[in-house]
């Protein structure tokens, strides 16, 4: 061999935590993430040798992200993921208050319910984004879309997720 | 620049992936404009708000399946390429000359530096010493070492110094410095300069990223996998402070 063996357990597996952490956001149970991130593994471990040397990280959120697509589309038709219209128009807030302190009193559990309420694109941009620190190239290449979907798609789930944090805000403090 | 500008721009400029000038633009805006900088307010808040969120992690019995398959396909490899191999032995009777491809010393090290990153991780042996107090980090290396280490806290600015601990790079004993970001851990490596250790400033090794840099006669890198932009931020406020 030309090149020196790189082994998977040092190049792929210090990234299954994160590769769990995506599915699990993808998919919103945990059964459903075991499944997509051990089949991911499999098809990993077969195309180990495409795997160029900087981007394992990278590499196996394509694989997993493919992996689960390929689950939901061969699903029944409405059964699983809500997809977001990319060119719907979202409803734009208005309101400019800085509700900085009424986003803060949130607590885990309600940021963690809005967050998965979004439609799986919005979300899985912000998870790549905000949670796996990916750059706008590599969210690009991992969901397939261009650059320019991948700003919309953080900019418009920002703002729902917002708009979702301040509405469930006010229910709690009207009742 | 009107406000519709930067509300279009204000995402791509807090995630620091806008060109410099239109940055400069939105910057200078914000520098007038209070409704605006209230709605960066909001956006890092919310940002906060995700990152504060504990994470999932990997169930055991996945990781042990994925090293089990993983160990099972290596040896059915192994066993393929032996064969290919005496195949080829076979045919040309052993007059094969083998060119092998060398990796720089730089990229030794990186991957060096990388491998120290991930056994840490690995082996759950993160830290010697385990305190976010770096008059208590600081001498713990006294005497371990022909150096002392410079020990700085940057939580004032969301890297929290953890810990530190003695490791190896290159068989020579190097202190590492952790610290961390949101769910990241960051290993800075302090060893003793010597001019072979000279990788270039910043790569990319494996998913993780690696930047170095040398400073009063100590060489540095910084190791992690969190993104390179904030990776870098990090590197410049140790290098600076």
């Amino acid at each position: 061999m030309d090149v020196p063996e790189r082994l998977f357990e040092e190049t792929v597996l210090p990234h299954l935590d994160a590769a769990f952490n995506y599915a699990r956001w993808l998919t919103r149970n945990d059964a459903d993430a075991e499944d997509v991130v051990q089949d991911a593994c499999v098809r990993a471990l077969r195309f180990f040798s495409s795997l160029r040397e900087e981007d394992a990280r990278a590499w196996l959120f394509a694989i997993v992200r493919n992996t689960w697509y390929s689950r939901v589309t061969r699903r029944p038709a409405g059964s699983d993921a809500a997809w977001s219209e990319d060119a719907q128009n979202d409803l734009i807030d208005g309101s400019l208050d800085p509700e900085e302190r009424l986003l803060q009193q949130h607590t885990v559990a309600k940021v963690r319910a809005a967050l998965e309420q979004l439609p799986v694109d919005y979300r899985e941009a912000l998870v790549l984004r905000e949670i796996q620190g990916l750059s706008y190239k590599e969210i690009a290449q991992i969901t397939r879309v261009p650059i320019g979907t991948v700003m919309s798609r953080l900019a418009r789930g920002r703002d729902r997720l917002t708009t979702m944090l301040r509405l469930a805000r006010q229910t709690e403090t009207t009742r | 620049m009107t406000c519709e500008d930067v509300r279009r721009d204000l995402d791509s400029y807090l995630d620091r992936e806008l060109e410099a000038e239109a940055a400069r633009a939105v910057y200078d805006h914000l520098s007038i404009c209070a409704v605006c900088r209230r709605q960066v307010a909001e956006r890092e808040a919310l940002g906060r708000l995700i990152q504060a969120m504990p994470q999932y992690s990997a169930p055991d019995r996945l990781r042990a399946r994925a090293s089990a398959q993983s160990i099972r396909s290596r040896s059915m490899r192994r066993a393929l390429r032996w064969a290919a191999a005496a195949a080829v032995v076979i045919s040309v009777g052993g007059a094969v000359g083998v060119l092998r491809s060398t990796a720089t010393r730089a990229d030794a090290i990186a991957d060096e530096v990388v491998s120290g990153h991930v056994r840490s991780l690995m082996v759950d042996h993160l830290f010697d010493v385990q305190s976010t107090d770096q008059h208590t980090v600081k001498p713990w290396f006294l005497g371990k070492l022909d150096f002392a280490p410079p020990v700085v806290d940057l939580a004032p600015i969301g890297f929290p110094l953890v810990g530190g601990r003695l490791d190896y790079l290159g068989g020579r004993p190097v202190a590492a410095l952790v610290y961390q970001r949101r769910q990241h851990t960051i290993n800075v490596f302090v060893a003793s300069e010597d001019d072979t250790l000279r990788p270039a400033e910043a790569r990319a090794v494996r998913g993780f990223h690696v930047h170095h840099w040398v400073r009063d006669g100590l060489s540095f890198f910084a190791v992690s996998d969190l993104n390179d932009t904030e990776l870098g931020d990090f590197a410049r406020r140790l290098q600076s402070s």
